[in-house]
């Protein structure tokens, strides 16, 4: 306990951040997506997506805005050089994360309509798709982050 | 954990003046504590004007602190 409070004093409020965002998305996406794509299967009531959508981009702004002041508070807010480097490092991992994921989900469109592989994908469930993969890559962005502030850079 | 080819001599000066903090030489770089604990552990490369300020908070010209050691990793 004493160890872990002492690591939490060492992080920098932008790594602070970071923890705090990844665990916010990685517990909204992992309640919002298995309800999201039962949603997006409903024909019947497409309204039922978008609440449950905006519940969830509701949760995570509140989340964050109470965790991100909390620690500003304590922290100050401050960043420099060390953060904004490896912020770009973390962009760059992210933005391959989105290429891949984004080019297998075109893959798996054109597979479903093509050669009829799996059951044909709705609008809906292709705009769901699409949101995992940019949740996809912001988790992955924010591990990078969390792993270049532990290990190097 | 991998080093960076910069080595530098920031613990030692800041023993010979008067043990200052690094928090202290912090506030005086411009920097989170943080980044002059990686800077001192040789995880992290100080950009040119971090590492003329921390010189300068030392008094010491910049080969005096940082120096390059290639393939060292």
């Amino acid at each position: 306990m004493m160890k872990l409070t002492q690591t939490a004093m060492n992080m920098t409020f932008k790594e602070k951040s970071a923890w705090g965002s990844l665990v916010a998305l990685a517990l909204i996406s992992y309640w919002y997506f298995p309800a999201a794509f039962d949603a997006a299967s409903d024909a019947a009531d497409p309204g039922r997506l978008v609440w449950l959508s905006v519940a969830c981009i509701v949760a995570l702004i509140i989340i964050e805005a109470i965790y991100q002041s909390v620690i500003a508070a304590a922290d100050g807010g401050a960043s420099d050089e060390r953060d904004a480097h490896i912020n770009l490092k973390a962009e760059r991992i992210a933005g391959y994360v989105l290429g891949i994921t984004l080019f297998s989900l075109v893959g798996r469109i054109i597979a479903v309509e093509a050669f009829e592989v799996a059951e044909t994908m709705t609008a809906l469930t292709i705009a769901v798709s699409i949101l995992l993969t940019l949740t996809v890559s912001e988790v992955a962005k924010l591990i990078s982050q969390i792993a270049y502030y532990r290990f190097s850079a | 954990m991998a080093k960076t080819h910069v080595r530098n001599n920031i613990r030692v000066l800041r023993f010979q003046h008067g043990e200052m903090t690094q928090q202290a030489l912090a506030e005086k770089v411009g920097v989170t504590r943080q980044t002059i604990v990686a800077i001192e552990k040789e995880k992290y490369s100080p950009s040119l004007e971090a590492a003329f300020k921390i010189a300068a908070v030392f008094g010491e010209p910049l080969d005096a602190v940082f120096s390059y050691e290639p393939g060292s990793r």
